[in-house]
């Protein structure tokens, strides 16, 4: 029980961190996607019905804060998607050693791949723009900046692994 | 047979799980313009407003002393152009009392601090520190001194979000002040506007100032946008390709002002009927 509080308790201050101190974080005006981050996490450590779970309720808090462009619900699908893809990487007896490698990385980049290739699709429905034109110039850079992120809470549990 | 069921639930739970969330998120999407999600919407905004507002003296702290030489400067240059438009106001009153012309209808403003951006992928928004206690309300323009900057798209009673011109879901009525060509103003993604529907024919020339229009709805006529970068036409098409660099620098948005402006309820009402609507 404590450790689902602490896991919603995380959930809602990386919300309020990724909403509220995200472009200080931007590169080129692309933030790193921290919610994208905790949710893998979450799948990793947790499992897969979590992780779905997690992305789901994530998304939908972030896009509520998101304003009125019509588009509630598209987070949640892209982070529902994301939670589930990370959940197929779950294995309870090896989460540290996931967790504190470089397959974390490799993990987050794949999810983030596919959760703005899922996004941008279905953003860019009826627009002039082309999706593949979007994830080129934002999909894979901010994919690839989530993956770097990813490295601090990578070097962390590396860290726990060796303790 | 109850059992089968109960087992297939457990062994394909994740699975069912899935595509049930996948399900609500198709429902949220289809349902976008319900009155109870913009009552959450608004709740929300009032939230992450308020966190926001928290932390929004943190550029504050650090850009004070650049601020406060740039805004020293701008109100030298403003000071001068006030003087000069007040001579040129009373001028135009005073011909457009000769020709008899209506009087343009005037807007209020309200200042408002960038209290928050998102930057999510493509769905640039800012969070404003002022709301429907301030008059502001959806679809209210907002602009900066250098000239347009958005739209207010959410309010709540004490903040705002806004579009930002960069942003995909946005559409202005533009023309090129010299040559009075129309467009449509859109942004496609990349790092300049697109001033859209001109054909090949029309006059447009790098360096052209673009501004508002008079057929938008929501936005006065005469706002600066931005500058024409570059116009060519493309094979197989009609129109022309037009970018422009909006006047706006967004990487440095902090204060702006929403125009209090309403539609002119007269005129949406007649082109209404127009289009049978």
């Amino acid at each position: 029980m404590r450790r689902r509080i602490a896991d919603i308790a995380l959930t809602l201050l990386v919300i309020v961190v990724q909403t509220t101190l995200g472009r200080y974080l931007a590169i080129a005006g692309l933030p790193p996607d921290l919610a994208l981050i905790w949710t893998v996490t979450l799948a990793l450590r947790r499992g897969q019905m979590i992780g779905t779970v997690a992305g789901f309720c994530t998304g939908l808090v972030l896009d509520l804060l998101s304003g009125g462009d019509g588009m509630l619900g598209l987070s949640a699908l892209a982070l529902t998607c994301g939670g589930f893809m990370a959940g197929y990487f779950y294995n309870e007896n090896k989460t540290l050693q996931t967790l504190g490698s470089y397959r974390y990385i490799l993990i987050i980049l794949s999810v983030a791949l596919v959760h703005n290739l899922i996004y941008f699709i279905i953003f860019l429905q009826g627009s002039g723009v082309h999706w593949w034109q979007a994830i080129l110039l934002y999909g894979v850079p901010a994919a690839l900046y989530t993956a770097a992120a990813g490295l601090l809470p990578m070097f962390i549990y590396a860290r726990r692994l060796l303790l | 047979m109850l059992r089968r069921a109960y087992e297939f639930v457990i062994l394909f739970k994740e699975y069912l799980v899935f595509g049930v969330l996948l399900a609500f998120c198709a429902v949220l999407l289809a349902q976008n313009d319900d009155a109870q999600i913009r009552t959450i919407r608004s709740v929300a905004v009032v939230a992450v407003g308020s966190l926001q507002d928290v932390f929004g003296v943190i550029p504050h702290y650090f850009d004070l002393r650049r601020e406060n030489q740039v805004l020293r400067e701008l109100n030298l240059t403003l000071a001068d152009e006030v003087s000069r438009l007040r001579e040129a106001r009373l001028e135009n009153v005073r011909l457009r009392g000769l020709l008899g012309l209506k009087e343009e209808k005037r807007s209020g403003v309200v200042a408002a601090n960038v209290i928050g951006k998102n930057l999510a992928l493509l769905r640039n928004t800012v969070t404003l520190d002022v709301g429907e206690r301030n008059g502001v309300r959806v679809n209210m323009p907002i602009v900066t001194e250098d000239g347009l900057a958005g739209k207010v798209v959410a309010t709540s009673g004490g903040y705002a979000v806004a579009q930002i011109l960069f942003n995909k879901e946005i559409r202005v009525s533009a023309k090129i002040e010299r040559s009075r060509v129309d467009g449509i103003i859109r942004w496609d993604g990349g790092s300049l506007l697109a001033l859209t529907d001109v054909a090949k024919t029309l006059d447009v020339r790098t360096g052209d100032v673009v501004m508002t229009s008079e057929y938008s709805t929501f936005f006065p006529a005469g706002v600066r946008i931005g500058l024409v970068t570059s116009a060519r036409g493309s094979e197989g098409s009609l129109f022309q390709t037009v970018d422009v660099r909006p006047a706006v620098d967004f990487t440095r948005l902090e204060e702006v002002f929403v125009l209090t402006t309403t539609p002119d309820s007269e005129r949406v009402a007649l082109e209404r009927r127009a289009r049978g609507e």
